[in-house]
């Protein structure tokens, strides 16, 4: 099996004002090519440390990291390369329009200007902007930018596509929409790595999944076998849903979590 | 230098779109041409005050004014911007090399000087302002200003850098007030008092100021301008450099 994110024993610590921190403290990540890979966990939990670390945006404390064959840390510009990166912010420039952004993207990443141009008009109408290219993008609604900000971490036609919470406060609709795009893109052969906090998109979209807490894995498996899992060991004839495996595995129960809201709005 | 070029242009695109953040850095040092040369203008007549060699007070003030210009460093505020916003990641995650993450933004930066000062300039003629050291010179003065920006740009960059915040950026930048009052603002070196003379002499903006003013009042004085570009050109090196290692460990 060819891996396309191989992380073994990746470390991050860093200082923080209240002291060190260790938000990742061993994590062992296998995920094969073509694969659609859910990284789940609760807030804090280190999913986009890890992330942040495999995308050449953090450097590691300890441990290694490959993508897309590619050492993260030895080799950070040919890892660069070969993947694509949606971060929890929609990274966009405001003040650009959606085709001068695009543009800019694929020069970035070698393109001459016909290329980079002609990648940008393709992307625009995978993601359905096109009557909207010339417009400036602090004009785009909240969908427009997520499809945006996806279509610019596909310009090199990267062979891994890293998506940190791709889908975090869009309404239901754009929601199904950049699911329907991730689809498109993954049955093209992109492996998609993938943080969500919606277990239902990760029980949609995802081939396999792996639950971090604490800076540790959890547990890991395809949806399937972690709802599986749970029912056989609970004895329960109904099979439980992918909310009540996170639940299980992070120690949390439904009143401790909304406990936890409440404390963050405090 | 591609990718500097390209980003380059964008930020370039970025203050253009913006002009109600561009048109200040051209009014203000306007302003305060004005009033300082309302102020002082009858001190120093320019038939009975040497230091003006036969032109206006104002010729004299204008070096300050053409620094505070270059010293509003916006690109800072901008770069704040784009890592509140997550586009600085974007960059980073892209195979751009960090050199051009930081000279495509002081190279506009350099650009909006030469096109303020040029402006400035070109408004102070009618008020009898001439630029002694002709085209040579005007071409001279527009490039150390520039060269200023670039460092002043730089200075604010890290501050941005360190700590990613808009608020702490805007604060960084008024260190320039003290820097550019710690100068022969007024009046040259040799007639201030002697504790501001030593102030002055120890802040590295007298010897820009004293360039351009060089390059306004005078013929060709190399010595001047020279001392001029050292300054900028050691300071923008260190800026260049600083930022650089600090993209580098950025986390």
């Amino acid at each position: 099996m060819t891996l396309a994110v191989e992380a073994d024993q990746l470390v991050k610590h860093y200082s923080g004002r209240g002291g060190a921190v260790e938000a990742v403290r061993g994590v062992d990540l296998h995920v094969a090519e073509g694969e659609v890979f859910g990284f789940l966990g609760p807030n804090g939990a280190g999913k986009s440390t890890t992330v942040r670390m495999l995308t050449t945006l953090m450097t590691i404390t300890s441990g290694s990291a490959r993508v897309a064959g590619v050492d993260v840390a030895a080799d950070p510009d040919a890892a660069r390369r070969r993947i694509g990166v949606a971060l929890q912010e929609a990274g966009l420039d405001p003040r650009q329009t959606g085709r001068e952004l695009l543009v800019l993207q694929a020069r970035l990443f070698g393109s001459s200007r016909t290329q980079a141009t002609e990648r940008a008009t393709e992307l625009l109408e995978l993601v359905d902007l096109a009557a909207a290219a010339d417009r400036r993008i602090k004009g785009y609604s909240g969908g427009m930018k997520r499809r945006l900000d996806l279509a610019s971490a596909l310009v090199h036609e990267p062979a891994v596509l890293f998506l940190d919470e791709p889908t975090t406060g869009l309404d239901p609709a754009s929601r199904i929409t950049v699911w329907e795009e991730l689809r498109r893109i993954n049955a093209r052969g992109t492996t998609i790595f993938l943080t969500t906090q919606y277990l239902e998109e990760a029980d949609q979209l995802c081939d396999r999944l792996a639950i971090i807490d604490g800076g540790l894995i959890v547990r890991e498996g395809t949806p399937a076998q972690l709802k599986a899992e749970l029912r056989d060991r609970l004895g329960r004839d109904t099979e439980p849903t992918l909310d009540e495996v996170f639940l299980d595995v992070t120690g949390r129960t439904r009143e401790r979590a909304a406990g936890e809201v409440q404390e963050v709005q405090a | 230098m591609n990718q500097s070029w390209l980003l380059g242009q964008r930020s370039l695109r970025e203050a253009w779109r913006t002009p109600e953040a561009l048109l200040p850095t051209l009014f203000i040092p306007l302003f305060f041409l004005v009033v300082n040369v309302g102020q002082a203008a009858k001190i120093f007549p320019s038939g009975s005050t040497p230091f003006l060699e036969g032109q206006n007070y104002a010729a004299f003030q204008l070096p300050s004014s053409v620094l505070l210009a270059a010293s509003f460093g916006s690109a800072a505020l901008y770069l704040v911007e784009d890592i509140e916003g997550g586009y600085f990641d974007k960059l980073r995650a892209a195979p751009v090399s960090r050199t051009a993450l930081v000279l495509g933004r002081l190279a506009a930066e350099a650009a909006k000087s030469i096109a303020i000062t040029a402006v400035m300039v070109l408004i102070s003629l009618p008020f009898g302002i001439r630029i002694a050291s002709g085209a040579l010179g005007f071409l001279l003065l527009l490039l150390l200003t520039a060269t200023w920006a670039v460092v002043f740009a730089g200075f604010m960059q890290l501050i941005a850098l360190k700590t990613r915040s808009a608020a702490a950026t805007n604060s960084g930048g008024l260190v320039f007030f003290p820097l550019l009052f710690l100068t022969p603002n007024f009046v040259p070196r040799d007639m201030l008092t002697r504790p501001m003379e030593i102030a002055a002499t120890f802040n590295p903006v007298t010897y820009i100021m004293e360039g351009l003013r060089s390059l306004i009042l005078e013929d060709l004085s190399w010595a001047p301008i020279g001392r001029g570009f050292a300054v900028v050109a050691v300071l923008g090196l260190l800026m260049v450099v600083l930022n650089i290692r600090t993209i580098r460990s950025y986390d």
